[in-house]
């Protein structure tokens, strides 16, 4: 497993998509802390959960690469005639992303000592928010590289991925769109729309507590929850499985 | 030692490779001969792990491909058809890379790397990126690949493929210096490629074993009759009659005239006591028309095929 890391770690500075991850994040992260300080109000929390937002660019660049350039160049076949388990390399490329990540993330510990050393503060909420930005990042990127291993196309990799982390972040949105729908068509079929209103918004009502964003709101006002960072955490293993099952499936293939 | 034992695999309908059987000794040098599309590959893939069967077993060194998958791995080193390098490291970083993923201990990895780079001849490059090395050079690196961490198995498929002639002669040599202490499997679908290293050859075709035969016994099974280009300058209808009178060929047929210049093609019966070609020469220069080029032609996969399958 270490093998992989350091070797996926040290590819993403063998080209530009280390790089151009940590500018895109070192601008937006940048941008943000000086918008705030510019007006004397830095609010770190803040600055952390609107980083999120841009989840849905940053994740698909660093993942698509990570199974779908090894399918295409061929060096997929190490990880299949080699004594390494194929397990092992999925942790490996999560690990490796999930470092780059902490990397990017370094230009946010930079802004926590400049808030602290003009006598601002970082309180126990800016911590929560950061916790709950790392445990996003892992659900986030196992999506991606289960996006990865799908394809060995690098633009159709992203695309998935891209369309994965929109949907989860406009979940709270789909969900009520999705309640409304269901309302409205069940009063189409003539059930009585007292009935049909509370169907359909036990239906958002489920659908909208798969809302990670949800979950984990409370963190930046210092409320921590085990069961939200549990949820994240399961969601990431239930993809990095999936990842390894459809690796471990294409030797089974019979097409 | 390799073990198959009646391989099939399925791709949809078809059948890519269809109940194969054969077994690689220790220290052998086994060809792996076949058109393309045979299942020369597929066989290689599954032998390696890479793919599985839908039925049928391999056993290396006694341990199944499928059930114990790492002891197996751990004797085999695969050179496919693509090498996989990572174009973005250097030839040293990727050895190391591959002596991490293989288990190769820390304390013996210098030495072995100076072992394998110097065997396989890339010393000058290893400290350059793949991805600018010439094709040859990246096949070495293929080869350096498979031999780290010292498996006992060698599976090359068609090493040689898209190299000039210089760097063919080269990957052959290194073959045979690699035989002296591995089993190797090196798949192919030229003739002459397998004759110059292999000493037992496996002949697939259709997914199938044609024939299983050490080099010089199927010679002498392809030996019944062979063919010869003669070129001259001449007229083609005396010369071609003339020749068919010489005893020992048995037909005649033009191929090319360009001119006064003519090709033509003679089916020569080996079994003819005397040395047809001597023969020829003679009765050529007796009549004063001169040979331009005189040569045996290789029999093609099809033909071989055909002389085999026919004759059982």
């Amino acid at each position: 497993m270490t093998a992989i890391f350091k070797r996926e770690f040290l590819s993403y500075f063998r080209s530009p998509v280390g790089y151009v991850a940590i500018a895109i994040f070192s601008f937006l992260s940048g941008f943000l802390f000086y918008s705030q300080f510019s007006t004397g109000g830095v609010n770190l929390s803040s600055e952390i959960n609107s980083l999120r937002n841009f989840f849905v660019i940053i994740i698909p660049i660093i993942t698509m690469g990570l199974f779908a350039e090894d399918k295409k160049r061929g060096t997929e076949v190490l990880y299949y005639t080699t004594p390494v388990n194929l397990f092992s390399v999925v942790m490996g490329k999560f690990l490796a992303a999930v470092a780059l990540f902490a990397v990017m993330f370094s230009n946010v510990f930079i802004h926590m000592i400049v808030t602290k050393a003009c006598d601002g503060a970082v309180g126990v909420g800016v911590w929560g928010s950061v916790i709950v930005y790392f445990f996003m990042a892992f659900m986030f990127i196992s999506i991606g590289i289960l996006a990865s291993a799908v394809t060995d196309s690098q633009i159709i990799a992203a695309i998935f991925c891209f369309i994965m982390i929109l949907v989860i972040q406009l979940i709270d949105t789909i969900s009520t769109y999705f309640g409304n729908a269901v309302t409205a068509l069940l009063g189409n079929f003539g059930l009585n729309s007292e009935k049909a209103a509370s169907v359909g918004s036990k239906l958002a009502e489920g659908l909208s507590w798969l809302d990670p964003f949800d979950k984990t709101q409370d963190f930046r006002f210092g409320v921590f929850s085990v069961s939200a960072l549990m949820f994240c955490l399961s969601v990431a293993v239930v993809f990095l499985y999936l990842a390894f099952r459809v690796l471990e499936k294409k030797r089974w293939s019979q097409g | 030692m390799i073990e198959i034992n009646n391989l099939v695999k399925h791709y949809g309908d078809k059948k890519a490779v269809n109940g194969i059987s054969f077994t690689v000794n220790d220290d052998e040098v086994l060809g792996f001969l076949g058109p393309n599309g045979a299942g020369k590959s597929t066989t290689m893939n599954i032998i390696t792990g890479y793919l599985s069967s839908t039925s049928g077993t391999v056993k290396v060194n006694g341990h199944d491909i499928l059930e114990e998958p790492e002891l197996a791995k751990r004797d085999i080193g695969y050179l496919p058809e693509l090498p996989p390098l990572y174009l973005d490291m250097t030839v040293l970083e990727y050895l190391n890379f591959i002596c991490d993923v293989k288990g190769v201990k820390k304390s013996e990895r210098k030495e072995h790397l100076a072992k394998v780079i110097s065997m396989v001849k890339i010393t000058d490059v290893a400290d350059r990126l793949i991805g600018n090395l010439s094709k040859g050079y990246k096949q070495r690196v293929g080869i350096a690949q498979a031999i780290v961490g010292d498996p006992k198995i060698l599976i090359l498929d068609e090493p040689t493929v898209g190299l000039d002639p210089n760097q063919i002669l080269e990957i052959r040599k290194l073959i045979k210096t690699l035989a002296k202490s591995h089993s190797v499997i090196i798949s192919s679908h030229i003739l002459s490629e397998i004759q110059a290293v292999a000493d037992r050859v496996v002949i697939i075709n259709k997914g199938k074993v044609a024939a299983i035969d050490t080099i010089s016994d199927l010679s002498k099974r392809l030996s019944g009759s062979s063919k010869l280009l003669l070129s001259f300058k001449g007229p083609v209808k005396e010369v071609c009659s003339k020749i068919h009178s010489v005893p020992g060929v048995v037909n005649v047929s033009q191929r090319i005239s360009d001119g006064d210049i003519h090709e033509i093609e003679l089916t020569i019966d080996n079994n003819s006591a005397s040395d047809v070609r001597a023969s020829i020469f003679f009765a050529m220069a007796k009549s004063g028309w001169p040979i331009l080029e005189f040569r045996s032609l290789d029999p093609s996969l099809e033909e071989i095929f055909l002389s085999i399958t026919s004759k059982g």
